[in-house]
């Protein structure tokens, strides 16, 4: 092959010493730039707080509305339940977009080639989202809780936050919700493909929890509590809420609040790790 | 100083890039040339670390891309107009690569400016042109001040004025001491804009030298000789290496010998002539034959014995 050799003598770009460098600070610099930069992030989170003061705030009125003779619960934390089930949703499909968006646009190419260490972009991007949808969430759940105690006061629906089973149950609300968030990030890190990794996230969500509800399968149901959102909701309950869950369903284990958490968590660490290994293996 | 060495890559069973060696110094402009499909964008994103080689190395200014703590500094590196997000607009684009290293939007000010982006800075790229494409992507390299830079096809899709413009971009960048390695599957556009070629087809370095030589070297010339005894002149002038056509009486094309050497022998032989006219192929016949050759030669695996033997053939007349 034909190689040339190095010249003698070759002017080099002489260059002030300059104070820029690749640091981790910097990379969470710019992907909360990233972040804030393109529509869906904005839409996303929008739709995840309506949804939760919203839902928070409807159940609350069916609840008051309920006929007193019904057995209807009169705990007012358990007006925020369905925002298990419908305060991720949004946020699975920002989490996706969040690095499927930079595959499906070539725009990771970039972002590989201002730092070729490449899993710290990861490690960054993961954080930004966690921390957003975390403040985001507890924002929304505490505005929630708020104007719960200022229209259904008088109802006796306000939430004692002075109570440190309440408070965390309150808290794990968001903390569930943004890890549900990078449970979907870590999916698209893998499949690096939108619509399969949005589809996967949102049927790992809402259908199997159905299906191994549904199908009269023994040990289906034994498996069912460590179903990541699942697992993960139990954050969200006082342990009084959760100790009559368990006392409700005695032939399954019934995991404590912070074991459910570190289920899902688990989840979460498992795939990012698989994304970590394959982002630096894989051409880009 | 970019440097490889025997750097391969394969994706399946099809090899890309086949164990190619070459050094792009710094301080002049160096073209990669060759087909498409030849293997010069691999070699770039190879080159920045984005794929990664089956063999063989690669270094930028003395080390692989991945172990400098300043990359973008080191390298600016355009190589897909499109490796930016749609829905940001070119500035925030410009800012978030800028952070990674500190950088600040003083400096992304100043290539927007450069890049005349200005007007559309903030515009979402999705709605991009290809040429205001090319212009983000040359913005991007550009963004860390590098000491090398890599620029993949940067006049595609550019207007005559952009095409002027990043000609004499890559010039100046050069001019400061800088590495500049451009690609390109135009001969011309090299001719004008490189000082040194490294051409590549089928994976493979076909020649490696300062642009006048591999033009040279490549351009075959015809010698158009009109002459009263053209049947006895070809005679005289019959070689193994030399070919002769003749479309018209009295009228031969020589190929495979100079004008001198065609006069001379006229001489020797008392030959009268009426006309004697070295015709100078093009740069694009120059281009096709390299790129023929690759080829031709891919199954003997010797692309260098043929720029020798032209050599030495020239050489010896």
């Amino acid at each position: 092959m034909s190689t040339t050799t190095v010249a003698p003598t070759r002017a080099e770009v002489s260059r002030p010493t300059t104070a820029h460098k690749l640091s981790f600070g910097h990379l969470l610099k710019s992907e909360w730039i990233k972040f804030w930069s393109v529509r869906s992030t904005t839409w996303t989170l929008a739709i995840t707080a309506i949804a939760l003061v919203g839902f928070t705030l409807l159940l609350t009125l069916a609840m008051v509305n309920a006929p007193d003779d019904a057995g209807a619960p009169t705990n007012p934390l358990d007006a925020f339940g369905l925002n298990v089930y419908l305060g991720p949703l949004a946020v699975a499909v920002l989490g996706a977009l969040s690095i499927t968006g930079e595959y499906t646009t070539g725009m990771i190419r970039s972002s590989l080639t201002a730092e070729p260490r490449r899993t710290p972009v990861l490690w960054a991007k993961a954080l930004v989202l966690f921390v957003v949808v975390f403040v985001v969430a507890a924002a929304s759940i505490a505005v929630a809780a708020l104007l719960q105690a200022a229209i259904f006061g008088g109802d006796g629906m306000t939430v004692d936050i002075n109570d440190a089973q309440t408070l965390r149950a309150l808290t794990g609300y968001a903390l569930y919700i943004a890890m549900i968030g990078l449970l979907s990030f870590a999916l698209g890190a893998l499949m690096r493909h939108s619509a399969a990794a949005i589809a996967t996230v949102l049927g790992a969500l809402l259908i199997l929890p159905i299906m191994f509800s549904a199908i009269p399968w023994e040990p289906l149901h034994k498996i069912m509590p460590f179903l990541p959102n699942v697992a993960g909701a139990q954050i969200t309950q006082t342990n009084d809420q959760i100790a009559a869950m368990a006392a409700a369903q005695p032939d399954v284990i019934t995991l404590s609040a912070w074991e459910g958490f570190g289920v899902l968590a688990g989840y979460v660490v498992i795939l990012l790790a698989a994304a970590a290994v394959l982002l630096k293996r894989r051409d880009a | 100083m970019i440097e490889a060495q025997g750097l391969t890559k394969k994706y399946g069973a099809k090899t890309a890039v086949d164990g190619i060696s070459f050094t792009v110094q710094p301080g002049k402009v160096t073209g990669f040339l060759g087909p498409n499909g030849a293997g010069k964008s691999t070699t770039m994103r190879m080159i920045v670390g984005l794929d990664r080689p089956t063999a063989g190395t690669v270094t930028v200014n003395g080390r692989p891309y991945a172990q400098h703590r300043s990359p973008l500094t080191e390298v600016g590196a355009l190589l897909e107009a499109k490796a930016v997000h749609t829905g940001r607009s070119a500035k925030n684009h410009l800012r978030a690569l800028a952070a990674t290293h500190g950088i600040g939007d003083k400096r992304v000010n100043e290539v927007i400016d450069m890049t005349g982006l200005h007007d559309v800075s903030k515009r979402r790229v999705g709605g991009f042109s290809l040429g205001m494409g090319q212009r983000l992507g040359i913005a991007v390299a550009l963004l860390g001040d590098p000491r090398t830079l890599i620029l993949d096809e940067p006049v595609n899709g550019l207007d005559p004025e952009g095409v002027l413009w990043v000609r004499n971009l890559v010039k100046y960048l050069a001019s400061e001491g800088r590495t500049v390695f451009l690609s390109s599957h135009l001969m011309s556009e090299m001719a004008l804009t490189a000082d040194h070629l490294v051409v590549i087809g089928r994976g493979k370095i076909i020649t490696d030298g300062p642009v006048d030589q591999v033009v040279s070297q490549a351009t075959r010339t015809t010698v158009k000789v009109r002459s009263p005894q053209a049947a006895q002149l070809a005679e005289l002038l019959a070689a193994p290496d030399v070919t002769i056509a003749s479309e018209e009486p009295g009228l031969l094309e020589v190929h495979g010998a100079t004008a001198e050497a065609v006069g001379e022998v006229a001489a020797a032989g008392r030959i009268v002539l009426h006309e004697l006219t070295p015709v100078r192929g093009s740069l694009e016949d120059a281009y096709m034959s390299l790129t023929q050759d690759a080829v031709e030669y891919h199954s003997a695996a010797v692309p260098d014995t043929h720029a020798a033997a032209t050599t030495s053939e020239e050489n010896a007349r």
